[in-house]
């Protein structure tokens, strides 16, 4: 019994074991590159599809991983066949890198503008001018209405 | 100072606001939508599927056109495959030509997939699905047909093989051959 299993597991490394060491980089896996990949029909990652066209997407990715093919090789050769629109995230070239730096800028010149707000308004609140008199007359009359005032006490 | 950056910032906002509108009314109108029966049907020219050049739909006006959009991920297009293949040898000889356009599709499994059903008709391929969006094009099988002047006649939006749509095919086929 011990000899049949002991076989059994040799067997097994026997098998494994090249496969394993046919790479000469680390395997990619199916569960990043769904997440990477569109699926054309219905507009989401493969990973949120069931469609048969994000099946057919996930078989040939599954295939190429097991051949040893990168991430990057396998998303040149979706593009190739279906465009760059099948890549989830846009490149980091051309017309494409305003994508990935709009919104940072975006973000930096709202924060700008927050500061900028919060320093006019703590300087403001500092050289807050004293409230008027509530009466809002000036002296001359105050006084004046303050003597007309003494003749009916 | 502090009015002039007030009236800078409020000029930039009413911009970005102006913007974001411009793009709305973008987009609004520039969807795609199905041309409808009478038009001209959009042109194009496309890569040949597991051939080298190209195939212009204008290259073909003149002559009536059967154009079949399909994917070999599609399972109602297997069944159809032989229907459209049987009806383009029924009526090349009458001067219409079939075109299929692949769909959406990885280009070894429709290369496949035309191998299994035995095609013979052109094969053109759309992987970014450029062509079939200016189609209306969400879901396959779709066939147009086109007249002679390249106007649409019948668009069937399913298998041609469906009960509604296999008798509207065959009249369609026969108007446009006329």
């Amino acid at each position: 019994m011990i000899l049949r299993f002991a076989a059994v597991v040799v067997a097994a490394l026997a098998l494994a074991g090249p496969a394993a060491a046919a790479c000469s980089h680390p395997r990619t896996s199916l569960t990043y590159l769904e997440g990477q990949v569109m699926c054309p029909t219905c507009h989401t990652t493969l990973d949120q599809s069931n469609s048969a066209a994000a099946q057919q997407i996930e078989r040939f990715i599954s295939q190429k991983i097991a051949a040893c093919w990168t991430s990057e090789r396998i998303e040149s050769a979706l593009v190739a066949n279906y465009g760059p629109a099948i890549l989830a995230a846009p490149p980091h070239k051309g017309f494409d890198l305003l994508a990935w730096w709009l919104p940072i800028v975006g973000v930096l010149a709202g924060a700008l503008v927050l500061a900028f707000g919060v320093w006019r308004w703590s300087r403001r609140g500092g050289s807050e001018p004293e409230e008027p008199s509530d009466s809002g007359l000036d002296e001359e009359t105050e006084r004046r209405l303050d003597d007309l005032l003494a003749r009916f006490d | 100072m502090t009015g002039r950056l007030k009236l800078t910032g409020q000029l930039l906002a009413l911009a970005c606001v102006a913007g974001l509108l411009a793009l709305l009314v973008w987009k609004l109108t520039h969807q795609e939508h199905a041309p409808r029966v009478g038009a001209v049907a959009p042109g194009f020219t496309l890569q040949r599927l597991g051939g080298p050049g190209t195939v212009s739909l204008s290259s073909y006006r003149g002559r009536p056109v059967v154009l079949n959009f399909w994917a070999s991920w599609c399972n109602p297009c297997k069944g159809e495959a032989v229907v459209l293949q049987r009806d383009w040898t029924r009526y090349r000889s009458r001067g219409v030509v079939f075109l299929g356009v692949d769909y959406h599709d990885l280009a070894p499994d429709a290369r496949r997939f035309i191998g299994a059903h035995e095609l013979t008709f052109p094969m053109l391929e759309d992987g970014s699905g450029q062509v079939t969006g200016r189609y209306g094009i969400h879901q396959v099988p779709e066939t147009y047909v086109l007249s002679r002047q390249g106007r649409v006649v019948a668009h069937l939006a399913g298998p041609i093989t469906a009960p509604g749509f296999a008798a509207d095919f065959r009249d369609a086929l026969a108007k446009a051959a006329a």
